[in-house]
């Protein structure tokens, strides 16, 4: 085995191209890393969305929430009659029947036009949702104009930020509190009263959905078969798991151009990692000659290659890494087409995601420095050592 | 230009190293190429409906809510307007399809006079309007789907309650940028279905599609709408094709700012790559560069020369790349079922050619910024210890 240090020692002659190579692996990753990013951002908000043991009722047949209408009787009915909804701790079941609009809405950062959601909650809502908590301002008084929304809404919309007013259907919302919502499908939405927006869309005596919690699998089980079995209710019931995973296409332009970006710059990466240890052979030639002739096997010197460029490798790839932290939870948003409105992630650069970056530097290190490795060894030693 | 055989002598010394050189950065400008060529494609479709003068007329809340269908003829008779249709988006699901397709409810009649650049035969127009339950198919969605003549369709409703069975009775065909992937049946056909369940949305329609006589009479009739509806239960919104097409793509994000970002670190990457390589290549001819000046030839030419060939290797990948993705996207366009993909406008995805030749721009100057270095010091070489070198 060549000792390490003749390796490293060689990275530090050639000092620029070293640094050359290794800026131009770290710029492949952070892309590739940043567009994966994105990609397990839009992942991460649509599963954490939804307990097990929660379920979502709609008209049956109906995509999302905005297609779905149950009569407000028919949602008493599944609240007061359906065994086998949890309840809190002050005995009140977390049954929610909610009504959802839609609302055009345009963006601060470039003027740009999107749907936002605007979701009608009585307070079982809260109970469902535990992990979202009013951070800035206060709650919206039940039978007013007001409202509250996520950090990220605020800040990314016009007339969203706390204290504005937000124009909804020819009527104005105030926004009295911002919330966090933990990440989930709660961050791209702006929530007021039930009878308010019912009043407001002109909706009476309808909700869009009815969302629960049941006891437990088996009641979940009996609830959904009741639900969609049954002549009174007829619904479309499902675990709330299975609703957002059927928005899960949302994510599938991002992630697409995310694996070409991927394919594309791997390739790039790999024939610019190959140019520089070529080069390094070629330069070095005597030195490989000498090391042969003292007795280190071809084996070693190939292994020796490697060793360096996964090492340029892999230092680009940290670097690139670490360029993406500033980006790491930066919210952004784009269009959920099952809802037709916009649905807020943001960055996220967990271990999966950084591992892709590290494998895509390793890749290039590998796939770039193994054939300019095994071409070190094919001279003969004697036409090596006279080369200069 | 004398020089320039001699330019690529030096540049085809190395073949292997101005290979990787170059296809290192094909390889990127051809992602750079794919990204933009993207954008400039958007707005090249929203452009281009820009000649057909049509107005997309919705109700003001967006397009969720409906309007009611008696403001379709109130339409009709406004001064200007040479054509109007409903267009009610379906929606249905098609099989296992994640995604609907795009199924839209209209009058027949209209909408070939307001979509007037696209072609159905006659017969199979005719046969469509007989037959209540017919739809229309355009031709590239039925190729990749294999429907023929008379074959069922069925679309099970998402959006609306009903579900519905078509017969396809024609196919429309239009241009290479046209957007062949729709199906179009009887709005008749929709309103009966929900008639008979009671539904609270029959009588409805989603928005009208309407051609106006010429081009400037756009603003007036556009004008002319909206004060026709104004304090109607369902006020009315008009804009022009163009602006309804760019709402898509604005609801997709600020997609903008990440493209260029990505493609700004790619063309910083690839500099780092080229001057690499460049610097690699003159280090081994530092005698010949010496002996290039010993015999006469001044700074500033060698500085050139060194400059040209980096711009030629940096050309050469952005030709390679440029044109690869300009091929690469025809071919997945004319071969791939893009009508699945939920991305607007990507089954008429197109890179314009200016975009190809703003990639070969964008290459060039990656050649000369990555030379500048290589090709100052080549030229600072002093003869005599440049001689003296036996590298």
């Amino acid at each position: 085995m060549i000792p390490l240090r003749y390796n490293l020692r060689s990275l530090r002659t050639r000092w620029v191209t070293s640094l050359m190579t290794i800026l131009g692996t770290a710029l492949v990753v952070w892309a590739t890393v940043l567009a994966f990013g994105l990609g397990a951002g839009l992942d991460h908000t649509l599963e954490v969305s939804g307990g097990p043991l929660d379920l979502i009722a709609m008209r049956k047949g109906a995509s999302a929430e905005i297609a779905s209408i149950i009569d407000r009787k028919v949602a008493r009915q599944i609240e007061e009659t359906l065994p086998g909804i949890a309840t809190d701790e002050n005995g009140r079941k977390l049954c929610s029947p909610e009504l959802v609009v839609i609302v055009a809405a345009t963006r601060s950062s470039d003027g740009g036009r999107t749907n936002l959601i605007i979701r009608g909650v009585t307070s079982a809502a809260r109970a469902l949702r535990p992990g979202l908590r009013v951070v800035e301002g206060r709650e919206a008084k039940p039978g007013l104009r007001e409202a509250i929304t996520s950090r990220s809404v605020s800040k990314r919309f016009r007339g969203a930020g706390l204290g504005e007013e937000l124009e909804v259907m020819g009527s104005k919302l105030v926004i009295v509190g911002v919330f966090d919502a933990d990440d989930s499908a709660a961050e791209s939405e702006v929530w007021t009263d039930l009878a308010v927006i019912a009043e407001i869309s002109r909706r009476k005596g309808v909700v869009s959905s009815v969302q629960l919690r049941a006891t437990g699998a088996q009641a979940l089980a009996e609830i959904k078969a009741r639900l969609t079995g049954d002549e009174q209710f007829a619904l479309k019931a499902i675990s709330e798991k299975e609703y957002y995973a059927e928005q899960a296409i949302a994510g599938t332009a991002i992630k697409t151009v995310g694996w070409i970006i991927f394919v594309f710059l791997l390739i790039g990466a790999v024939f610019a990692m190959a140019n520089t240890m070529f080069g390094a052979v070629v330069t070095r030639a005597r030195e490989i000659g000498t090391l042969r002739a003292l007795g280190f096997s071809r084996a070693s010197v190939v292994f020796g290659f490697l060793l360096e460029s996964l090492t340029l490798a892999l230092a680009g790839g940290l670097i690139g890494c670490l360029g993406t932290l500033p980006v790491n939870g930066l919210s952004t948003g784009t269009a959920n087409w099952v809802t037709f409105s916009e649905i807020t992630f943001s960055f996220r650069f967990g271990p999966v995601v950084l591992l892709q970056g590290v494998l895509l530097a390793v890749l290039v290190g590998v796939a770039g420095g193994i054939f300019p490795a095994v071409r070190a060894t094919r001279m003969k030693i004697v036409d090596a050592l006279r080369e200069i | 230009m004398k020089f320039l055989p001699y330019i690529f002598k030096n540049v085809f010394r190395n073949k292997l190293r101005t290979g990787f050189t170059v296809l290192s950065i094909a390889m990127s400008l051809f992602l750079v190429t794919l990204l933009y060529g993207f954008l400039a494609s958007q707005e090249n479709l929203a452009a281009q409906s820009a000649g057909y003068n049509r107005l997309v007329v919705t109700h003001r809340q967006g397009l969720t809510s409906l309007l009611p269908v008696a403001h379709l003829d109130k339409l009709r008779t406004i001064e200007g307007v040479k054509a109007a249709t409903q267009m009610s988006w379906f929606g249905g699901k098609y099989k296992d399809d994640r995604l609907p397709f795009t199924q839209f409810a209209v009058d027949a009649q209209a909408m070939m006079n307001v979509f007037d650049e696209l072609t159905l035969p006659a017969d199979q127009l005719s046969q469509w309007r007989k037959d209540t339950g017919g739809c229309v198919v355009g031709t590239r969605i039925a190729h990749h789907r294999g429907w023929r003549l008379g074959d069922k369709i069925v679309l099970k409703g998402a959006f609306y309650d009903v579900d519905l069975e078509l017969t396809v009775d024609g196919f429309y065909d239009g241009s290479e940028t046209a957007d062949l992937d729709m199906l179009w049946f009887h709005w008749a056909y929709l309103d009966e279905s929900l008639k008979a369940k009671r539904s609270p949305i029959a009588g409805l329609i989603g928005m009208v599609m309407l051609k106006t006589a010429s081009a400037d009479d756009l603003p007036e009739v556009a004008r002319q709408i909206e004060a026709r509806f104004t304090s109607s239960d369902a006020p009315a919104r008009a804009m022009t094709e163009q602006a309804f097409q760019q709402m898509f793509s604005e609801m997709v994000g600020n997609v903008q700012a990440f493209i260029r970002n990505t493609a700004l670190a790619v063309v910083f990457a690839l500099v780092c790559v080229a001057a690499n390589a460049m610097a690699m290549s003159l280090r081994e001819r530092t005698r010949e560069i010496a002996v290039l000046k010993a015999i006469g030839f001044q700074r500033g030419t060698v500085l050139r020369l060194v400059l040209g060939e980096s711009l030629a290797i940096a050309l050469l990948g952005g030709f390679l790349g440029a044109l690869g993705a300009k091929l690469g996207v025809l071919a997945l366009v004319r071969f791939a079922d893009l009508s699945r993909f939920p991305l607007p406008g990507i089954n008429v995805f197109d890179i314009p050619w200016i975009t190809a030749l703003y990639a070969l721009g964008l290459a060039a100057a990656i050649g000369l910024a990555s030379g500048l270095v290589p090709a100052w010091r080549a030229a600072g070489v002093s003869v005599v210890a440049g001689l003296r070198k036996v590298v």
